[in-house]
């Protein structure tokens, strides 16, 4: 596939009124609302880093491209991309900035909006349309590289992808810290965190969690710290000042992404991060069976897979019980990710039904044939 | 069907205006709007017909809901600091905004502030800087410059290397579109799905409407700060060693390049900084964070500048020179005002490996059409700043500085770089917006700025030159009048000081 191919989809499309179903890899297919469409693109055999000057930390790939490939070939001049979203990393970059997944080392690192400079698209008329550029500062013209992220494929089909990368850190460690005593104790000990440390990343995991990553019977916080030896050190010296940290395999970020797998439903909650935290401890230590629930304080967001170990498990009841979240002032903001498909109509049937996102849609696709009801209409 | 003279209309419209502002706050004498007539950058006037000054969030509503009913175009305006001459508003009417200054809500556990458009860069700075935290965009202008303006301009600085520039750092507004609607972008509160509206707006150079209060992220100031000045006896070398501490993969709070052309004229100036007047180049590094980490780094750092060439490691003993050094390089375009009558302050981005070349490219243009380029930059993110001061009162210089200037923006463009890394395209650069972008990439902008502003009154003529958008291909004249193809003027006029 490449971009010449896709214009030639779109057009067929265009010319016989038959909408699109848009894909990467398919690793994450059962996310959004359901798709009226009667067609693939694929983009699968789209892959291939295209341009990468390590020097100038920037790399181009095409959009279906899997985060693996993108680490693997980084890591070659010792660089990353600090991007990990949910899921695991055959996932492509183009569906990663489409739906802008993403997971614990956004809190640092940024999202994929953050993360990009610059990417290409063909937008619903079939027209090749480049946005933002190669360097990693640029202004020139309104921003359709953000406006693209996050659009579900709604607006374009998106080719190819200029991204930022980072030097990986000398010393990358990972501690795990039990959160016991009452829920005020453990509310403190998660502000002190909060407050004292610059970790890559910081997540608080439910129970059902952490014993599916054999992590014991208590909610604990994850807690990765990267930088020089000296960052590394001086941090674990802080966070050994607050608790009792003990260190864990790396590898267990990988697990912990992979984890919520087939889940029914995907939630996210996300609220001030003070918010959150009150109420985190006793989120995370209340036993539901089979929803998974984590939390990034520093973003201020709670993820919520349900339904995974007991088929029943109704997303709305477990909503249910975030209801000292959900009120009161400085309100709550709920994105469902994915949802059993009978449910979406009840709980969330649009989020780009207000004038302006309607206007953009019917500019940019103004046959309704790229991932037509995947956001809602 | 008599029409009602341009005068007799504009009397009607400033009655109307002052029944909601109040007579003070608006002007219509030609001779109360010339300070209204440019921005930062020099060379441009425009005249506006009327400046308006609301003083509240309801005035400014009431305001554009006139402009809408009349269907009057109309420029946004913060403090005028702009350097794309974003600001001016050719013979219609300005909204200045400069008196909505209030912080409306400071939340310091959670780390973000409410502000309304006016309020200064560096006010918010000093107001949360108490309190350990920091608003980490920081324009040079940050004296005068408003949030207002750095979001629409997406506004960077010396520290955005690090932090990131003005759309990393805000989470919401309030924004009133052209029509008098008013929405709400983003979430003050959490994250939102849906069309990134916010990442939209910023950026959109006045064009998308009027932002009227914006919820920003602000950053816990660092432990610690280290600031360095490595000097050089060669362009060459600074440039080598500036790509060699980004590829080394340490991500410096801030990586400055100033020339010798430049460090003479700072040191000629009353904000002499103590840089090295034989040098003819320096590096300002600033590295921050914890401060273990941060000695680690500088050790690093320090060793890559020496065995790259440098003559000498300065390292700030304290806040006093820090500040100094700081403030050279804050005020060099200011001081850049000594050399010539006029300045022209350039703004492009180029990879940052392509460092070395384009200034060797630079200074061989700059030999050939016999001007003086001075080079400031946020060397660390590639974004140049190459500004040539000159007299445009002698037509000849005036023409070889025009050439110059559009060689050096060219070379930026085949390095594969960018033609604005941070002051917007304005009306400056509309004419290069061609040579970066398939005319399907300036559809597209046309495309979306027609949903926020249908009918393109709010600050018509700027960004997107008005023949790139396809329903537009059928007006001969777009062409013709639009400044795209018009060399940029460069009118006989002193230069002002610098808004500072
Ligand atoms: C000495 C000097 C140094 C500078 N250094 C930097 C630098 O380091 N980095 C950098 O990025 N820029 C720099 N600038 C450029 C300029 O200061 C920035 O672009 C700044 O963001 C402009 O803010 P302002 O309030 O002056 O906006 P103005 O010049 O008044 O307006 C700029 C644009 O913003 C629009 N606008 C203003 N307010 C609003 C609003 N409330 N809603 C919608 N649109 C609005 C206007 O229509 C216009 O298009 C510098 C300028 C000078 C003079």
């Amino acid at each position: 596939m490449t971009t010449e191919a896709v214009v030639a989809t779109v057009h067929e499309s265009v010319d016989t009124r038959t909408p699109l179903r848009i894909c990467g890899n398919s690793t994450w297919l059962g996310a959004g609302r359901p798709v009226r469409a009667d067609k693939t693109l694929s983009l699968q055999s789209d892959s291939g880093v295209t341009e990468y000057v390590p020097g100038d930390l920037t790399l181009t790939a095409r959009a279906g491209t899997s985060l693996a490939e993108i680490q693997h070939v980084a890591k070659g001049n010792d660089q990353w991309l600090p991007l990990d979203p949910y899921g695991s990393e055959s996932g492509t970059i183009g569906a990663t900035i489409a739906t802008a997944s993403a997971g614990p080392l956004s809190a640092t690192f940024g999202l994929p909006r953050d993360l990009l400079l610059g990417l290409q698209f063909v937008n619903g008329s079939g027209d090749v349309v480049r946005a933002g550029g190669k360097v990693v500062k640029n202004v020139a013209g309104f921003d359709l590289s953000r406006l693209l992220t996050g659009s579900w494929g709604t607006l374009g089909v998106i080719t190819e992808v200029t991204v930022r990368l980072y030097a990986r850190p000398r010393s990358d460690r990972t501690f795990v810290v039990p959160l016991t005593g009452s829920l005020v104790e453990q509310a403190s000990v998660i502000q002190a965190m909060y407050v004292a440390l610059s970790p890559f990343a910081l997540q608080l995991l439910g129970v059902t969690v952490v014993r599916a990553l054999g992590l014991g019977e208590l909610p604990v916080a994850l807690v990765r710290l990267g930088g020089n030896e000296a960052v590394v050190d001086a941090q674990l010296k802080a966070l050994a000042k607050i608790t009792k940290p003990g260190e864990i395999e790396s590898e267990v970020w990988g697990t912990l992404r992979e984890l919520e797998g087939s889940a029914p439903s995907v939630i996210r909650i996300s609220s001030m991060p003070m918010r959150m935290i009150g109420t985190a401890a006793r989120i995370l230590a209340e036993e539901v069976p089979g929803v998974y629930t984590t939390i990034d304080p520093r973003r201020g967001v709670m993820r919520v897979a349900a339904g995974i170990e007991s088929e029943g498990s109704e997303i709305e009841t477990d909503v249910v019980n975030f209801d000292d979240l959900k009120s009161g002032e400085g309100s709550t903001e709920i994105i469902f990710e994915k949802l059993p498909a009978e449910l979406w109509s009840r709980v969330s049937p649009s989020v780009v039904a207000d004038p302006l996102s309607r206007g953009i849609k019917k500019a940019y696709d103004p046959f309704n044939i790229l991932n037509p009801g995947i956001l809602g209409d | 069907m008599t029409q009602p003279s341009a005068s007799t209309q504009r009397a009607s419209v400033s009655a109307r205006l002052a029944d909601i502002v109040g007579e003070r706050h608006v002007l219509s004498r030609p001779s109360e709007l010339l300070v209204y007539n440019s921005d930062g950058l020099p060379g441009y006037r425009r005249q506006p017909s009327i400046a308006v000054f609301p003083g509240s969030r309801e005035e400014t509503i009431a305001v554009v809901r006139l402009l809408a009913e009349e269907e009057l175009p109309f420029v946004p305006r913060g403090a005028g600091t702009g350097l794309s001459g974003g600001a001016l508003a050719d013979d219609i009417i300005v909204v200045g905004l400069h008196r909505l200054k209030k912080i409306l809500s400071l939340d310091i556990d959670n780390r973000r502030a409410t502000v309304e458009p006016g309020v200064v860069n560096l006010r918010l700075n000093r107001h949360v800087a108490p309190l350990g935290l920091l608003y980490a965009p920081d324009p040079s202008s940050e004296a005068a410059c408003t949030i207002g303006g750095n979001i629409a301009e997406n506004a960077g600085g010396p520290h955005c290397l690090k932090y990131g520039v003005t759309l990393n750092h805000v989470h919401a507004m309030t924004v009133v579109l052209p029509s008098g609607e008013v929405v709400e972008l983003g979430s003050r509160t959490g994250e939102r799905d849906g069309y990134d509206l916010r990442g939209a707006f910023i950026g959109s150079e006045g064009c998308f409407g009027v932002a009227l209060d914006v919820t920003v992220r602000l950053t816990p100031k660092p432990q610690t700060v280290r600031t360095l000045l490595a000097d050089f006896t060669s362009v060459d070398d600074a440039a080598r060693v500036t790509s060699a501490i980004i590829a080394s993969g340490i991500v410096p709070a801030a990586l400055e390049f100033m020339d010798g052309p430049t460090i003479r004229v700072v040191e000629d100036s009353i904000y002499a900084a103590g840089y090295p007047r034989d040098a003819e180049a320096v590096l300002l590094i600033e590295l921050d964070g914890i401060e273990a980490g941060v000695d680690a780094d500088l050790e690093v750092v320090r060793r890559i500048c020496l065995d790259g060439g440098a003559r000498n490691v300065k390292v700030a003993r304290d806040d006093i020179e820090r500040a100094k050094l700081w403030q050279g390089r804050k005020k060099a375009f200011g001081a850049m005002g000594r050399l010539a009558p006029h300045l022209i302050v350039q703004d492009a981005v180029i990879p940052r490996t392509k460092l070395p070349e384009i200034l060797q490219t630079i200074h061989a243009i700059s030999e050939k059409h016999g001007v003086l380029v001075c080079n400031v930059f946020h060397a660390g993110d590639g974004n140049l700043h190459p500004n040539i001061a000159y007299s445009a009162d002698n037509a000849e210089e005036s023409k070889r500085v025009h050439k110059a200037m559009t060689e050096i923006m060219n070379a930026c463009i085949d390095a594969g770089g960018s033609i604005t890394g941070e002051h917007g395209v304005g009306l400056d650069k509309m004419g290069y917006m061609e040579s970066i972008f398939p005319a399907s990439s300036l559809n597209a902008m046309c495309e979306l700025r027609s949903v926020f502003d249908p009918g393109r009154r709010s600050n018509p003529g700027k960004v997107v030159p008005v023949h790139s958008c396809k329903e537009w291909h059928g007006v001969k004249s777009a062409r013709e009048t639009s400044a795209a193809t018009v060399p940029p003027p460069l009118a006989a006029e002193p230069s002002r000081p610098v808004a500072q």
